[in-house]
């Protein structure tokens, strides 16, 4: 089996897989972070960025992670055990995380659209500055998806 | 040599908002030949005896960032804004083309430095022994492309530290003392502010401005509104305000009340109804020269200008939160604006069309002047070198006589002292540079030094929203303290720890490294970023002989040209001030039971160490005091209308005429100033077409 033809091939399960690890690194679900119109390029761009074999690896283990743990504590432990706290597939799962959150790999942004997706933007109600601004007086008052 | 050959009636270096104001104020005048007076375009009906001033602007950076014909300045903006959506350190010159043939000092640049060798790594060579921590940016319209913004004006004492607080300074390699009063008084830069203002386009609420003045807000800003309606504060600067309103904080000289400002901000808001019709600066002829007038014209209300290639754009400040180092829409003030008005004037037919006129000639970096001493020490020539591409370093030298033209330095407060220190002349007195009969070009270097302290407010305030700060503390801009310590203005930052912390890249970081993920990495991150909260402390600082800009054969531009060789260092005075906001903050944050996370280190590039105690600051980008104005022509470069002492064609505007920084952001001030020295440009013109 030719896995790295099989991962270049958007369609395939290996893109699933790395959405769904993504979402339980992030903490985001595979809605939100598709919504950032990046996920095909995030993943095209780590498969260029890492060997092939460690990120098939990481896929893999990853694989096998969520398809054994049943419940969201299950998984959490195994992602402890098998991805934080193993060096290697930490600090793969770390550039992961801050490539969703802020758009970068290794300080680099990946491209325009990245900046502006960063989900920390997200996360803390505001907006990348320069971009998505939410207008005028708008920060005169509480956020407003922080009143639900 | 290649002289520019069609004469000039001025010749203006540098499109800086300084630049650009004269600029604008100029070509809205015409000469009436019959009246022999200069009038303003509007009232020079259409008499065949109209003489127009021709002015010829010098831009170091690149031609795209001047041609303002509304695709082509779009085009250059929205790529300034791609690079910054790009630029990983977005540090305020980020967004901007970093030149090799015109470099601009850099904060990523600086570094500590090991005395005797200077850091030589960016643009300015820095001999220290403290590094000077701001930058500027050498493009069309200048540093107010990166500017936040905020323009408090200067209070009356700031003008006189010497007759109200006794303060003075050591003249240069001299033991004597001498006063930092300023050669004019708040009183008479007022209307001056006024047109500052209406040119800016200033949002504030008059009433609402509190500072620790004896006058009354009637007597500081007289019968007045700013242009604008007040541009919102922040959720954070309520939270704040409301935990600290009404109580005091205790310093070594006694209790000082705090008061809460709304900063007046140079960024659009709602045009304010009382403020009336929109106005035109215009000379009025006295018997001898001319005063500047704010005149409300009776034909248009007064409207909001949004970006330069559509007026539509950028009505309203947004809440991009970008500010520094770039607003998308152009809704913050920059002095493209001023040079487009500058640049096109309306037609008969109410269009705007090209001023011919008026010619700005880019990527020429002017590097000297020469002086005829036999025609009264004038200024006989520009001279520049014109570079071919933003990829090549070859160049053109050029030069352009002036004997007939006024020429105005307005390449701010490192380059004007820079090209007057590299123009040397020798007389039968000796060897001799421009200007600097008192030998104070180049000295004086000032900046507010803003002492950062950040931490976690017990409740979200969610930062990172709005314009970079929208309230400050005015308390301390003033009192009997200045005697002893410097004053100092505090903003409230709404961009959370940005600035001192990196955030929020670091706090991602951080907790990925506390192996953090998921769900909780997500709450442990929304929980720290929208409960930070940053204070600054803008301490000013008093000029000082020592602290200047020098030049040296030894370190050259790519040009050919000197860079600006620096010495900079701190006195006891600012540093016990240091200390004195430090205490200020403390109590702050245990009244608003803020965890305190600031820390300075040793790894800080800016920092000295007091009573035993280690502070560290940053730069504020107000590079002032390198060429001050004065009453007396033995201790100053220019009088009070930006005029030099020496050279009866040579004015010299920008922050470097402050002759004392006081606590607000310089360019209000320098903008006020500058205007006014147009009255007297205006009356040299006049004697110069006479003739
Ligand atoms: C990050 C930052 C934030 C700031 N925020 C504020 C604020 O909130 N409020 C405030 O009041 N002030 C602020 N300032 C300061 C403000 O930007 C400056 O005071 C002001 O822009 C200076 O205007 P200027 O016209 O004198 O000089 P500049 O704007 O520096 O203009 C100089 C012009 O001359 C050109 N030039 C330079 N050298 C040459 C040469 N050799 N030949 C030809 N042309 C040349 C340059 O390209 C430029 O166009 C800030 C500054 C910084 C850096
Ligand atoms: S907050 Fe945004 S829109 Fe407003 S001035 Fe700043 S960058 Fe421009």
């Amino acid at each position: 089996m030719n896995i790295i033809n099989k991962i270049l091939n958007v369609d395939d399960y290996y893109f699933d897989v790395f959405m769904s690890i993504s979402e339980a690194l992030t903490g985001f679900t595979v809605n939100e972070l598709q919504s950032t119109g990046l996920a095909e390029t995030y993943y095209t761009y780590v498969l260029k960025c890492l060997e092939a074999a460690t990120f098939v690896e990481f896929l893999t283990v990853s694989k096998n992670i969520l398809e054994s743990s049943s419940g969201e504590e299950e998984l959490k432990k195994a992602i402890q055990s098998e991805i934080i706290a193993h060096p290697g597939m930490n600090d793969i799962s770390g550039k992961v995380i801050t490539m969703w959150y802020l758009g970068t790999w290794e300080g680099a942004y990946i491209n325009d659209l990245s900046y502006k997706e960063g989900l920390v933007w997200n996360l803390m109600h505001s907006h990348p500055p320069g971009a998505k601004q939410p207008g005028y007086k708008s920060w005169n008052i509480k956020p407003v998806n922080t009143q639900s | 040599m290649n002289p520019t050959h069609n004469k000039k009636d001025v010749i203006i270096v540098g499109t800086g908002i300084a630049g650009s104001l004269i600029a604008k104020l100029l070509s809205d005048h015409v000469f009436d030949a019959t009246k022999g007076k200069m009038v303003h375009r509007a009232d020079a009906g259409k008499s065949d005896n109209i003489r127009e001033i021709s002015i010829l602007m010098y831009e170091a950076g690149l031609e795209a960032g001047i041609e303002l014909d509304s695709v082509s300045s779009m085009t250059t903006y929205n790529e300034y804004i791609r690079t910054f959506y790009r630029e990983e350190a977005k540090v305020p010159n980020s967004p901007y083309p970093n030149l090799k043939q015109a470099p601009s000092p850099n904060v990523l640049d600086m570094e500590h430095i090991v005395q005797p060798y200077p850091d030589k790594k960016g643009y300015l060579v820095q001999f220290g022994p403290m590094p000077f921590a701001s930058d500027a940016i050498r493009v069309g319209g200048g540093t107010t492309l990166h500017w936040l913004g905020t323009t408090p004006r200067m209070l009356p004492n700031d003008f006189k530290l010497t007759e109200k607080y006794g303060i003075k300074i050591p003249k240069p390699d001299s033991d004597e003392k001498t006063a930092v009063d300023w050669p004019i008084s708040y009183e008479e830069l007022r209307p001056y502010y006024e047109m500052a203002e209406f040119e800016i386009g200033v949002s504030g609420d008059v009433s609402r401005q509190e500072y620790p003045i004896t006058e009354k807000t009637e007597e500081y800003y007289g019968n007045y509104v700013f242009p604008m309606e007040e541009i919102p504060q922040s959720y954070m600067d309520h939270k704040i305000i409301e935990g600290l309103k009404g109580t005091s904080v205790k310093l070594s000289s006694g209790e000082i009340p705090l008061m809460m400002v709304p900063s007046p901000q140079g960024r659009n808001s709602i045009p304010n109804p009382k403020y009336g019709k929109t106005k035109v600066i215009k000379a009025e002829p006295k018997d001898s020269g001319y005063k500047l007038v704010l005149d409300s014209s009776e034909k248009e209300e007064y409207k909001a200008l949004g970006s330069v290639w559509n007026p539509y754009m950028g009505e309203r400040c947004e809440g991009n939160a970008s500010c520094v180092p770039i607003c998308p829409v152009q809704a913050k003030y920059n002095a493209l604006k001023t040079l487009k008005k500058a640049l096109y004037k309306m037609n008969d037919n109410d269009n705007l069309s090209r001023n011919l006129f008026m010619q700005i000639q880019a990527q020429s970096v002017v590097y000297k002047l020469s002086i005829d001493q036999n025609d009264s020490h004038k200024i006989s020539k520009v001279h520049l070198r014109k570079y071919i591409s933003k990829e090549k370093t070859d160049f053109v030298e050029e030069s352009i006589d002036t004997s007939d033209a006024i020429v105005i330095l307005a390449a701010n407060a490192f380059e004007n002292p820079k090209i007057l220190l590299n123009s040397k002349y020798t007389t039968p007195e000796g060897v001799k540079t421009a200007a600097n009969s008192s030998d104070q070009v180049g000295r004086n270097l000032m900046d507010h030094m803003v002492m950062l302290t950040w931490g976690l407010f017990p409740e979200p305030v969610y930062p990172y929203r709005g314009p970079g700060s929208t309230t400050n503390i005015s308390s301390f801009r003033d009192g009997e303290f200045r005697k002893d310590f410097s004053a100092w203005i505090s903003p409230l930052d709404n961009w959370g720890w940005g600035w001192p912390a990196f955030s929020p890249g670091s706090d991602v970081a951080y907790f990925i490294k506390e192996k953090h993920f998921g769900a909780e990495l997500r709450e442990k991150l929304t929980d720290r970023l929208s409960k930070q909260v940053l204070f600054h402390f803008e301490i000013e600082q008093l000029p000082n002989p020592n602290n200047r800009v020098t030049i040296n054969d030894e370190y050259l531009d790519v040009l050919g040209i000197p860079r600006p060789v620096i010495h900079y260092e701190l006195t006891e005075y600012e540093m016990k001030a240091m200390e004195q906001a430090k205490d200020a903050s403390d109590q702050m944050f245990k009244r608003l039971n803020i965890t305190d996370f600031t820390k300075y280190t040793a790894e800080d590039k800016n920092s000295v160490i007091y009573n035993g105690v280690r502070y560290s600051y940053n730069g504020a980008g107000h590079i002032v005091g390198t060429h001050r104005m004065g009453s007396k022509a033995e201790e100053s470069v220019t009088d009070s209308y930006c005029k030099t002492w020496d050279h009866p064609n040579l004015y010299v505007v920008g922050a470097g005429n402050m002759t004392t920084l006081g606590t607000s952001n310089p360019t209000l001030t320098l903008s006020a100033f500058t205007i006014r020295s147009v009255e007297s440009i205006l009356a040299d013109l006049e004697i110069q077409l006479k003739k």
